[in-house]
């Protein structure tokens, strides 16, 4: 129990450190007055003049910087992001957000389920015929999969099946009924779960293999158990363990990934809105993706963690 | 490939060695090469843009018909000195700190531990999207963002070998004859964190590498001349695919093979010196 009790507070620690850093460079590097009001912020015409003073108000640029910070912070954890830079300040980054994050979710829930579905049989055909010419080709195309860029990959499967083939569209529409737009999410997903399924079917195959020199294997083959009923009801199980750590701990790393995939097929997520923000230089919003994304990745390890000592007694402090 | 320990190097690692030797070359030399101009325009009268791949052209040429074999070599140029920098400066930084926070322990390791941990728990391609986008977007910076991204996971490296050897009796009789501590980090530890390192920094500038196609790909590479991802990036947008993939597929090969070639090299020094704290 006390662990937890740590490892919440440490990362809620790291949250805040985090939220800092990001505030205050954005602040402070970028100039926040300009990026709203553009060439007239820097103007001495009273118009001009006047218009400062109003944004100032409006978005509290004339208190101390701390001030800001924890003003932004109260807001945040309610689930205000504040509004966007720009003339009209609309709409709220909040509505931005909820509008994109869920495609984005999609796209990762999506890639890891096939990422799964991929290596799981994958690494059991291995297993089974550990370094068999099937098993040595696995190995290499494993290899290849891992050693290749994501954007490579994603501009590869476009390429292949998007133009060439044209089994999938290569537009997104947010119009689209669900179902549709599941569809089109499904070559960026495959995308990002292609490299994924080769990590994870290195580690389940070599867990696979060590699982089934066990004792408990030789006596269930020995009371005449099929070799596949073996590998399926027997091996399986207990060699998850691994898997599920790294599926928890590179969900993380694919947010990343995804961020550059959802640009490259279009699709109007957190990806896309954080390049459009950083064009635009609207620094609220990529604050407040930032955060999100921060967030999700401190979330994802923490409950790896609380995952991992539930599957396993022998880990439990 | 990495699960067994293999005591020969064989003969494919000296294949991705050369390739790199080669590439490395062809980067350095680009500019006294007999290879075209990659700036030049080389149209052709009654024929529009972009061109196959031919004899003249062999990579083909963009919509501009700028040469893309040209503009490949020249594009390596900036893809590899990024890749190179960054490391060198994840090594340098990280490499330095993580051998004395491992040496020292105490109050230095916590600090540096902690560190290393916020910058591991960060999502690094999002730092170095803040970086850029708030920095300018020189050769410079980009390298040195990657670097600052290299220093977390270089480092977490290097303090876990030291502290695996710092107890070793090899550095208790250095301590025993008097050596200081500036003798006995140099003379003593280094050499045997040098090695692991070495595989880790292979495996790093393939990292590096494809970051910089990332950021290219988010729009917040090298501003001014071609880099690999920005290559690859021009020739991938659907219509490009579809009437001219050479654009991006020239890139995405050689891009492919030189990330390969860092992987499998780093990987081989790894299971040759048999390094097992490697997770990348």
């Amino acid at each position: 129990m006390n662990y937890w009790v740590q490892r919440l507070t440490a990362s809620l620690m790291l949250l805040l450190a985090v939220s800092m850093l990001t505030f205050a460079a954005m602040n402070l590097l970028g100039d926040p007055l300009f990026n709203i009001l553009g060439p007239a912020a820097a103007d001495t015409k009273p118009e001009s003049l006047e218009k400062v003073a109003a944004a100032k108000e409006l978005y509290y640029l004339d208190r101390p910087l701390p001030e800001r910070y924890v003003r932004w912070l109260g807001d945040m954890v309610t689930g205000d992001f504040g509004v966007q830079f720009g003339s009209t300040g609309q709409p709220p980054v909040s509505e931005l957000v909820k509008e994109r994050f869920p495609r984005s979710l999609t796209l990762l829930v999506m890639a890891q389920l096939l990422a799964a579905m991929i290596a799981i049989p994958w690494a059991l055909i291995s297993a089974a015929r550990a370094n068999k010419p099937a098993d040595r080709i696995s190995t290499v195309n494993s290899f290849l999969l891992i050693a290749m860029p994501n954007f490579a990959l994603a501009v590869i499967l476009k390429y292949v099946f998007g133009i060439k083939l044209g089994w999938f569209p290569l537009t997104f529409k947010a119009t689209d009924p669900w179902l549709t737009r599941v569809y089109q999410t499904f070559l960026p997903a495959l995308t990002i779960a292609l490299p994924a399924a080769a990590v994870y079917q290195r580690l389940l195959r070599t867990d696979l293999i060590t699982t089934l020199q066990e004792d408990f294997i030789l006596m269930a083959r020995s009371k005449g158990v099929g070799r596949r009923r073996v590998l399926f009801k027997h091996a399986l199980r207990p060699s998850l363990f691994s898997f599920i750590t790294v599926f928890g701990i590179n969900t993380g790393t694919l947010i990343g990934g995804s961020l550059i995939v959802e640009n490259i097929f279009r699709i109007p997520g957190l990806g896309s809105a954080i390049v459009e923000a950083i064009l635009r230089e609207d620094f609220p919003v990529v604050l407040a993706i930032v955060m999100i994304i921060t967030t999700a990745f401190v979330l994802v390890n923490v409950l790896v963690d609380a995952v991992y000592t539930l599957i396993d007694p022998r880990v439990r402090r | 490939m990495s699960d067994t320990i293999n005591r020969r190097l064989g003969p494919l690692f000296w294949i991705a060695v050369g390739w790199l030797v080669l590439i490395s070359l062809l980067a350095l030399l680009a500019p006294w090469l007999p290879i075209k101009d990659p700036d030049a325009y080389y149209l052709v009268r009654g024929e529009r843009p972009p061109y196959a791949p031919s004899a003249t052209h062999w990579f083909g040429t963009d919509q501009d018909a700028r040469d893309m074999f040209a503009r490949t070599i020249f594009g390596a140029r900036v893809s590899l000195v990024i890749g190179f920098v960054a490391i060198a400066f994840g090594m340098l930084v990280g490499g330095t700190t993580g051998v004395v926070a491992g040496y020292l322990r105490g109050r230095t390791d916590r600090i540096v531990s902690f560190v290393f941990i916020v910058f591991l728990s960060f999502p690094s391609l999002v730092l170095a999207i803040l970086i850029t986008a708030l920095l300018d977007r020189g050769l410079v910076t980009i390298a040195l963002t990657l670097g600052v991204l290299a220093v977390a996971p270089v480092g977490r490296l290097a303090r876990a070998t030291t502290l695996s050897f710092a107890e070793r009796e090899f550095v208790t009789a250095a301590r025993a004859i008097g050596a200081g501590d500036r003798r006995i980090i140099i003379r003593e530890l280094l050499p045997n964190v040098v090695i692991p390192m070495g595989a880790l920094a292979l495996l790093g500038m393939a990292v590096a590498i494809v970051a910089e196609g990332g950021l290219a790909f988010l729009g917040l590479s090298v501003e001014k001349g071609p880099t690999w991802g920005k290559l690859i990036l021009i020739g991938a947008g659907s219509r490009e695919l579809e009437k001219s993939p050479w654009i991006a597929f020239g890139p995405i090969i050689i891009l492919f093979i030189t990330v390969l070639s860092l992987n499998y090299a780093g990987d081989r020094v790894r299971s040759y010196f048999d390094v097992r704290e490697i997770g990348l």
